[in-house]
C-alpha cells in the first residue's frame, strides 16, 4: 500500500461509516479519531525507525504502562510535580531504550528477543513498584492539557503535528534519516559507505522507548487513570500502523507520514467496530488482520521492484 | 567454510560440544536450587516437592519444545500466547460436561492449535514475511478470539480434565511422566529426517534448498507442531489453574523463548535441543520459588524471568558471534 492509498483508505472508511450512521463523520467525531490516532502515531514513530532498520520493539506495551503508572503514583494528583516526574519517566524509558539498542547493535541480539526480554524486565519492575494495583488519578494540569484546545484544535494534535513534521524531516532530509534507510536496505553496504552502523542502530530503540513513555503519560491523562493493561494494544497497533504506512517489514523502506496514515486507518476501523457494537476481541483480531494484510501487500510491492 | 548445510543433512547428529552456552542451563539450575535449598529447603525436599515442580514445568516445557524447533529453523512463534489463551478460554467456558465430551473438547482445542500452526506455517513458507511478523499478527488474532470466547478471567474446565491430568500413574506423578515423555520424544525426534532438515534450514536455507530439503513442507510442519503443543499446554494450564483468562497465554511467549535461549539453542538458527529447553523451562519455574524463599513479592518473578532472558541471550549472542567470526577467520 502506498502512502497515498493509505490516506484514500482512511477517507473511504470514514465515508463508509457515514453511510451507515450519519453521525460518524461529525466534526467532534473526526477530532476524537485524530486524538486517538495520535497515541498510536506517537508510539509509531519509534516503531517506524525500528522496522526501517529491520528490527521491531516489543517492549512498548510495558514502557507505556510503566510510564503511565509511575507518573500517576509519583505525581499523586499534584500538578507541581508533573514536570520533574515526566523528565524522570522519560529518562528511565531512555535507559530501557539504550539497553535495547546496545543489545541489538553491539551484542548482536535479534531485536525481537532483546525487546521481548526488556518488556518483561520493565513490566516486572512496574509490578514490583505498584504491587499489582494502582489507585490514582492524573494531576489536573495533565488532564487539562490533554483535553484542552488552542484555536479549536486539541493540544494533543498540535503536539502530534510537531512530531509528524520532525519525524518526516528527520527521515527525509537529515543525514541521520538517510543513514537509517541505508542500514535498513543493506547493512554491509552502509558499513562500507562509512556509516557507524552500531551507533546508529541504538537510536531507533531510544526514540521508541521515549515515544512510548510520552504516550503513556498522555494516555493516562486522556483516560483519567492508569491501569496495568493500558499499553497492551499498542504493540499490535503500532506495528500494524507502520505496515499500513507501506514500510516493508523486510526493512529499508517506509516513512513516518505513512505510519500516520496507518494510525488513522486503525483508529477509524476501531470506531467502525464500535458502530457495529463489536468489542475488544474484534479490535485485536482487526489489528492482527490489518498487520498481516498490509505486510503482505508491502512485501509484494518490494518483490516486484 | 564449505558445505555446512550439506554436512548438516548427511551427518549423524553429534552430541553438543561442551562450552559456555551448553553449560548455562545447568549453571542456572545449580545456582537456583542451591539458593532455594539454603533459604527454604522444604520447597525442594518436602513431600511431593518434585511433583509440584514437575507439574508447574509441564505447560512451559510443552510450549518451549515447539518454540525450540521454530527457533532452530531461524524462526520464532509468538502466536503461542494467543493459542494458549484461546485453548484455556474454550475449556473454561465449556466445563459443564463429562466423559466423551471432554475428550472431544481436548481433540477440538488441539485441532485448533494445529490449524493455527498450519496457518502460520503456510504464511511463513509461501510469503516473504518473516516469522516474527506473521506470528505477531496471529498472536493478536488468537488473543482476540480468546477475548471473544471468555472476556474476563474465570470459568471452570470440566472436572475430569483435572483428575486426568493431575495425580499419579502407579505411584509416579503424571506430570513427571509427561516431562519424561517429552525428553524421550526429543531423543527420538532429533535423529529423524525431519529434524535434520530443520537444522539444515536454520543453518543455511539456500544450501538446504540446493540439497533438496522440502523447505515449505518442513516449515508448515514446524509451526503446526508448535501450535499443537501450545494447545496441549493450554489444556494443562486450564486443568492446573481450574479457570481460563483471555490473556492467560501471554506469559508463555517470553518464558518459552527464554527457556529455549537458556537451553542453549542458537538464536541464529541451526542448533538447539528441546531437552535443553526443558531444563531451561525448569530454570524459569524455579525463579518464583527463589523469589518466595527470599520473602519477596511474587512480582519479582516477572522481572527476573525477563532479566534472565536478557542476560542469557546477550551472553549467548556474543559467544556465538565470536565463534562464528573465529570460524570465518580460520576458514
Amino acid at each position: 500500500m502506498s502512502v497515498l492509498t493509505a490516506y484514500v483508505v482512511v477517507v473511504g472508511l470514514v465515508v463508509a461509516g457515514t453511510l451507515y450512521t450519519p453521525g460518524f463523520s461529525g466534526i467532534g467525531q473526526l477530532r476524537t479519531y485524530a486524538v486517538q490516532a495520535s497515541f498510536i502515531g506517537l508510539v509509531g514513530l519509534g516503531q517506524t525507525l525500528c522496522i526501517l532498520t529491520g528490527g521491531i520493539d516489543l517492549s512498548v506495551p510495558a514502557v507505556i504502562t510503566g510510564s503511565a503508572v509511575m507518573t500517576s503514583i509519583l505525581c499523586h494528583g499534584d500538578s507541581a510535580r508533573l514536570a520533574p516526574v515526566i523528565v524522570l519517566v522519560v529518562c528511565l524509558a531512555a535507559v530501557a531504550g539504550v539497553v535495547n539498542g546496545i543489545g541489538v547493535a553491539y551484542a548482536n541480539v535479534p531485536p525481537i528477543i532483546m525487546t521481548l526480554g526488556m518488556g518483561g524486565v520493565v513490566q516486572g519492575l512496574m509490578l514490583v513498584y505498584t504491587k499489582g494495583g494502582i489507585s490514582s488519578f492524573p494531576p489536573p494540569a495533565l488532564a487539562r492539557f490533554v483535553v484542552g484546545r488552542t484555536l479549536g484544535v486539541p493540544h494533543l494534535l498540535w503536539f502530534w503535528a510537531a512530531i509528524i513534521a520532525t519525524g518526516a524531516v528527520l527521515l527525509a532530509v537529515t543525514p541521520f534519516g538517510r543513514r537509517l534507510y541505508a542500514i535498513g536496505a543493506n547493512r554491509e553496504a552502509a558499513l562500507i559507505a562509512g556509516v557507524d552502523v552500531r551507533r546508529m542502530l541504538v537510536a531507533p530503540y531510544v526514540v521508541s522507548a521515549v515515544g512510548a513513555a510520552v504516550t503513556g503519560v498522555l494516555l493516562m491523562g486522556y483516560n483519567g487513570q492508569a491501569y496495568l493493561t493500558m499499553g497492551d494494544p499498542y504493540l499490535f497497533a503500532s506495528a500494524a500502523a507502520v505496515a499500513v504506512g507501506g514500510a516493508s517489514i523486510l526493512g529499508g523502506s517506509g516513512n513516518y507520514v505513512g505510519t500516520v496514515a496507518g494510525a488513522l486507518v486503525l483508529t477509524v476501523l476501531s470506531a467502525l467496530l464500535i458502530v457495529f457494537s463489536l468489542g475488544a476481541g474484534w479490535l485485536l483480531i482487526t489489528y492482527g488482520a490489518v498487520l498481516l494484510t498490509a505486510a503482505l501487500l508491502a512485501s509484494v510491492r518490494v518483490q516486484r521492484r | 567454510m564449505g558445505g555446512s548445510a550439506l554436512r548438516a543433512t548427511v551427518r549423524v547428529p553429534r552430541l553438543p560440544r561442551p562450552d559456555v552456552v551448553t553449560a548455562i542451563p545447568y549453571a542456572y539450575i545449580a545456582a537456583l536450587s542451591l539458593a532455594i535449598y539454603l533459604l527454604e529447603p522444604s520447597l525442594l525436599t518436602g513431600p511431593g516437592a518434585f511433583d509440584v515442580l514437575a507439574t508447574a514445568v509441564v505447560p512451559l516445557a510443552l510450549v518451549a519444545f515447539g518454540q525450540t524447533i521454530a527457533i532452530i529453523t531461524r524462526g520464532i512463534d509468538l502466536s503461542v500466547g494467543g493459542v494458549v489463551s484461546t485453548t484455556t478460554a474454550i475449556l473454561a467456558t465449556h466445563g459443564g460436561t463429562s466423559g466423551p465430551t471432554v475428550v472431544g473438547q481436548v481433540v477440538l482445542v488441539v485441532a485448533i492449535g494445529v490449524l493455527a500452526g498450519v496457518i502460520n506455517g503456510l504464511l511463513v513458507a509461501f510469503t516473504p514475511l518473516q516469522p516474527f511478523i506473521v506470528t505477531l499478527a496471529t498472536w493478536s488474532i488468537w488473543g482476540g478470539i480468546a477475548f471473544l470466547v471468555l472476556p474476563i478471567e474465570g470459568g471452570a474446565p470440566a472436572p475430569e480434565l483435572i483428575t486426568w491430568l493431575t495425580g499419579a500413574w502407579l505411584g509416579v506423578p503424571r506430570s513427571v511422566v509427561v516431562v519424561a515423555g517429552l525428553l524421550v520424544a526429543w531423543l527420538w525426534l532429533r535423529s529423524t529426517r525431519f529434524l535434520i532438515d530443520v537444522r539444515a534450514i536454520g543453518s543455511d536455507e539456500a544450501r538446504a534448498r540446493l540439497v533438496g530439503v522440502p523447505i515449505r513442507m518442513r516449515k508448515i510442519q514446524v509451526y503446526a507442531l508448535s501450535g499443537a503443543l501450545a494447545a496441549v499446554a493450554g489444556v494443562y494450564l486450564a486443568a492446573q489453574t481450574g479457570s481460563g483468562a483471555p490473556n492467560a497465554g501471554d506469559q508463555f511467549i517470553l518464558n518459552s523463548v527464554a527457556a529455549v535461549v537458556i537451553g542453549g539453542a542458537s538464536i541464529f538458527g541451526g542448533t538447539g535441543s528441546a531437552a535443553g529447553s526443558i531444563v531451561g523451562a525448569a530454570v524459569l519455574i524455579l525463579i518464583p520459588d527463589v523469589v518466595f524463599a527470599l520473602r519477596l513479592t511474587s512480582f519479582w518473578s516477572v522481572f527476573l524471568q525477563g532479566f534472565v532472558l536478557v542476560v542469557t541471550v546477550t551472553i549467548s549472542s556474543v559467544v556465538i558471534t565470536l565463534r562464528m567470526r573465529r570460524r570465518r577467520g580460520a576458514g
